[in-house]
């Protein structure tokens, strides 16, 4: 990751004002014809990807090109980049980057589809441009993976800050005529000692623009960071808590009008019929619109437009999916991965010959597990305002990808994506629901039909029941321990996979044979990433099976997993230091129980041990002990809310999270049946941070929720004797 | 390995990319009525209305200032709150209302308060005098600052 870092291309300009204008950007003269097209932006070529400028008033900016969803983003990007620069963080501003294909991060396109590759130099431009290529084609200007800090931050932020105060220096040293190595740079000040001489980066902002472009900016090593590393105030939460900070939902767009949508309630279905004979009395109704696959009433308001929908009766057509319930949903998965048997499926790794391994096994555990589908339930519902006109389109929401949403609004309208202009707002909580663009699309058809200004807002109802749901899974497991107690065999096969890839895998274990599978199974509904995505199932299945095997051993779970984890001395101090804080082995009070679990994800390791309270009629987690290792923690009071906010949305999906199906249809739809966890059902949560490797960053998002579920299901049975094998623990009784 | 997981992450992405169906437009659209347009039962009413555009303007802006009257009042003869009583302020000088202790930095400013020194001072008093004791109340929404400073206009002696 950091020989990447180092060779990232920069191109530079003046902006209007004199500013300096840096960024990272394919480099010209690339080879591959075909991109010139993608990389030219018109008369000046060098004004690629800007991601910091310095104004004539010492402000430094940071253009941000990711969204704020409430989990600080902009704040650690801002730092990565000021510190590489020595600007004075009181003086850092922070913009959003605007929805342009300019900003789409190849750095990102390639740590997702390339993680491991290693190129040499002479090919980098060509790789650097199919990746760029790529990354366009896929929208990535993306916000999830757990990806701003380590593959942003780290490949162009810092890289970014870290060329302009070189060409800042350079500025300087040209002017007055000394070494470039007698001059130092502290809080957006250039100095040199020896003359006395102390200016402002502004005052060398325009000739830092002439200067060459380094082609090698060097970085910090962390003995020298200054602003990295601190608890920097979040950029973002005075105007939360003030009220002024504008979300998607609150699109002001003069002339605008009001719709509320509902789907037909099977996925596929369309609307056959609608009678809306009371809809076209009520009080604001402008329009009542059959689009097909749902009902749009639009209103000089948004509740007279929920009213009058409410009263509208559809009629859907049939699909198959409709026979489908829950319980024939989880038969067709035992089907499936009955008839994969002991070899079918497809093979996602394998090492040694789990075959014999487990024949020879002087233990042999077996189990299966099963999670249901999750919603994703943001505090603001979908929303979406467009306006579309005179062949323009003018969107106003908040999506994690800015890219898609103004390429969907564009297909949906049937223009060119340059007609198309995206306003992002902050998010109302993300989660992987706003990384799709069934919401954009909806209310450009709608708007597409009205030719005014409407925005679209989803009930609580219609979010629930019309998500992109986690998908529900089933997991089987063998594994085989010899006479010592030792795991040697681990045949794993499960549905579904999504992403990442490596969720299923234990690769950090070791266990000599191991073959793990699985098998893809058609279903109706909508699939989307959910907060850790794959790995909030593959968690709990492998730690809930880890943990099992440790019992069939005769092995308390911390011991066993310390002997799997020999080897890996990182992953090693991250599971010692969770089992410390927490001090595991020490007596608890009766019907209280401890369980751990080890999930690393994202690029960052971190255990968890909770503690639950089984004595009252369901069970009560009391504490949960975090220690966590992303390699390198840049804000450590964000990444230790982050590690607190996974476990808030792991445990409520653990104590309650279940979408059932009936009929095909959801059968949730608000928060009675689809609870989130209470204030008074909290946990007391600690976190101990760890910087393993400054060179390989992880990610905060997503990393601290897969460990919760099985923390939690490894303590009641620590407690109670009790193996919790299903998801979510509401369905079990503990009486 | 790395193809599994190329192809994986490729699907996550396409399907977020292409996610959207080809868009068709409606299968029924029932128009009700225009934008703007009031209900059949009331057009009449609006119709024989001359001076309906301005009083919509004044509509809007006597609704809006119910956030300036937190501190202002607008009626003749009221007293001041935590801001100076505004009846008659277009045209007159600023910190001249009497009783009302301003800010030095409003005194020194010389300004004279036309419709487009209160557009600029709504817009952000602290940036267009800085050091006023007006710490709330700017209108960054356009439309909104003009209903508020015609209704503000209108507050005078005919």
């Amino acid at each position: 990751m950091g020989k990447w870092s180092r060779r990232a291309f920069i191109g530079a300009g003046v902006a209007a004002g004199g500013a300096l204008v840096v960024g990272v950007a394919v480099r010209q003269g690339n080879p591959v014809d075909k991109l010139g097209p993608l990389l030219t932006t018109g008369e000046n070529e060098q004004l690629l990807n800007a991601w910091v400028k310095v104004d004539t008033d010492n402000i430094v900016t940071a253009v941000i090109p990711h969204v704020e969803m409430g989990q600080g983003v902009y704040t650690a990007l801002a730092q990565m980049l000021a510190d590489e620069m020595d600007a004075d963080w009181n003086k850092v501003q922070i913009l959003e980057a605007p929805a342009d294909k300019q900003y789409v991060s190849d750095s990102i396109g390639r740590d997702f589809l390339f993680p491991d590759l290693e190129v040499p130099a002479l090919f980098e431009p060509t790789v650097a441009g199919g990746i760029l290529e790529l990354a366009q084609a896929m929208g990535l200007q993306f916000t999830g993976g757990s990806y701003s800090v380590r593959a942003t931050g780290q490949r162009a932020m810092r890289t970014a800050g870290a060329a302009a105060r070189e060409m800042l220096v350079a500025a300087a040293a040209s002017e007055w005529q000394v070494p470039t190595s007698e001059i130092t740079t502290a809080d957006s000040m250039i100095s040199h000692a020896k003359s006395g001489k102390s200016e402002p980066f502004a005052k060398f902002a325009r000739a830092a623009a002439e200067q060459s472009l380094p082609a090698k900016p060097k970085l910090k090593s962390p003995e020298n960071y200054r602003i990295m590393g601190q608890s920097k105030a979040r950029h973002d939460i005075p105007a939360k808590v003030d009220g002024s900070a504008v979300f998607g939902i609150d699109a002001d767009v003069p002339g605008m009008k009001y719709a509320a949508v509902k789907a037909a309630p099977v996925v596929g279905a369309t609307v056959e019929s609608m009678d809306a004979t009371t809809a076209k009395t009520m009080p604001g109704v402008l329009q009542i619109l059959n689009m097909g696959d749902f009902v749009a009433v639009v209103a000089d308001g948004y509740w007279q437009a929920q009213q009058a929908l409410n009263t509208i009766e559809a009629r859907y057509s049939k699909t198959e999916g409709d026979s489908l319930d829950h319980d024939a949903i989880f038969a067709r998965y035992a089907t499936y991965l009955d008839e994969a048997g002991e070899d079918g499926g497809d093979m996602q790794t394998e090492a040694g010959d789990v075959a014999k391994s487990f024949a020879g096994a002087a233990t042999k555990v077996e189990a299966e597990y099963k999670v249901p589908f999750l919603a994703h339930a943001t505090m603001e519902p979908m929303n979406c305002t467009a306006w579309v006109r005179d062949g323009k389109c003018d969107l106003w929401s908040g999506h994690q990808a800015p890219v898609n949403a103004r390429q969907a609004a564009a297909d949906a309208a049937g223009l060119a994506f340059e007609d198309v202009t995206y306003h992002n707002a902050y998010l109302g909580g993300g989660f992987g629901r706003r990384s799709t663009s069934d919401y954009i699309t909806m209310a450009t058809r709608i708007a597409s039909a009205t030719g005014y200004p409407v925005k679209m807002i989803w009930s609580r109802e219609e979010d629930t029941a019309q998500d992109h749901y986690r998908p529900s899974a089933t997991s089987r497991f063998r594994g085989g321990l010899d006479k010592d107690g030792k795991a040697v065999s681990w045949d794993n096969i499960h549905t579904h996979l999504f992403d990442p890839a490596d969720a299923p895998t234990i690769p950090y274990y070791n266990i000599a044979s191991h073959k793990i599978r699985k098998v893809d199974v058609p279903m109706h509904l909508r699939f989307g990433p959910w907060r850790s995505v794959d790995h909030s199932q593959h968690g709990f299945f492998i730690e809930s099976f880890v943990d099992e095997m440790a019992h069939a051993a005769g092995k308390d779970g911390y011991a066993f997993r310390r002997e799997l984890l020999a080897e890996s001395p990182r992953h090693l101090k991250v599971l010692e230091t969770a089992a410390k804080m927490s001090g595991w082995g020490s007596a608890l009070p009766e019907k209280h129980g401890r369980g751990i679990a080890f999930v690393p994800s994202f690029g960052s390791i971190v255990a968890q041990v909770a503690e639950v309270d089984m004595s009252g009629p369901k069970p009560k987690v009391t504490k949960v002990y975090v220690a966590a290792d992303p390699g390198f923690v840049i804000n450590p009071d964000g990444f230790t809310a982050q590690m607190e906010s996974g476990i808030v949305y792991g445990l409520t999906a653990a104590l309650y999270g279940e979408i059932t199906i009936k009929d095909g249809a959801v059968q949730q739809s608000n928060f009675h049946d689809y609870p989130m966890l209470r204030i008074d059902e909290m946990p007391e949560i600690e976190v101990a941070l760890i910087n393993g490797d400054h060179e390989r960053l992880g990610g905060g998002g997503e990393p601290g929720l897969p460990p919760i579920a099985p923390a939690v299901t490894n303590a009641i049975f620590a407690a109670t004797g009790t193996r919790i094998r299903e998801l979510p623990l509401s369905k079990h009784s503990f009486a | 390995m790395t193809t599994a997981r190329t192809l994986a992450c490729l699907s996550v992405f396409l399907l977020a990319a292409c996610g959207a169906d080809p868009a068709p437009g409606p299968v029924e659209q029932i128009i009700v009525r225009e934008p703007g347009a009031a209900p059949a039962v009331a057009v009449a009413a609006a119709e024989t209305n001359a001076d309906a555009p301005a009083s919509a303007l004044l509509a809007d802006g006597k609704a809006a200032f119910a956030n300036c009257s937190a501190c202002h009042s607008l009626e003749q003869g009221a007293p001041n709150g935590a801001g100076p009583n505004l009846f008659g302020i277009v045209g007159a000088a600023a910190a001249a209302v009497p009783g009302f202790a301003y800010s030095d930095a409003l005194k020194a400013s010389g300004i004279t308060w036309t419709a487009a020194e209160l557009d600029s001072f709504i817009t952000n008093p602290a940036a267009k005098v800085p050091g006023t004791t007006m710490v709330a109340g700017a209108i960054a929404d356009s439309a909104k600052r003009q209903a508020v400073i015609a209704y503000i206009e209108s507050a005078t002696v005919n």
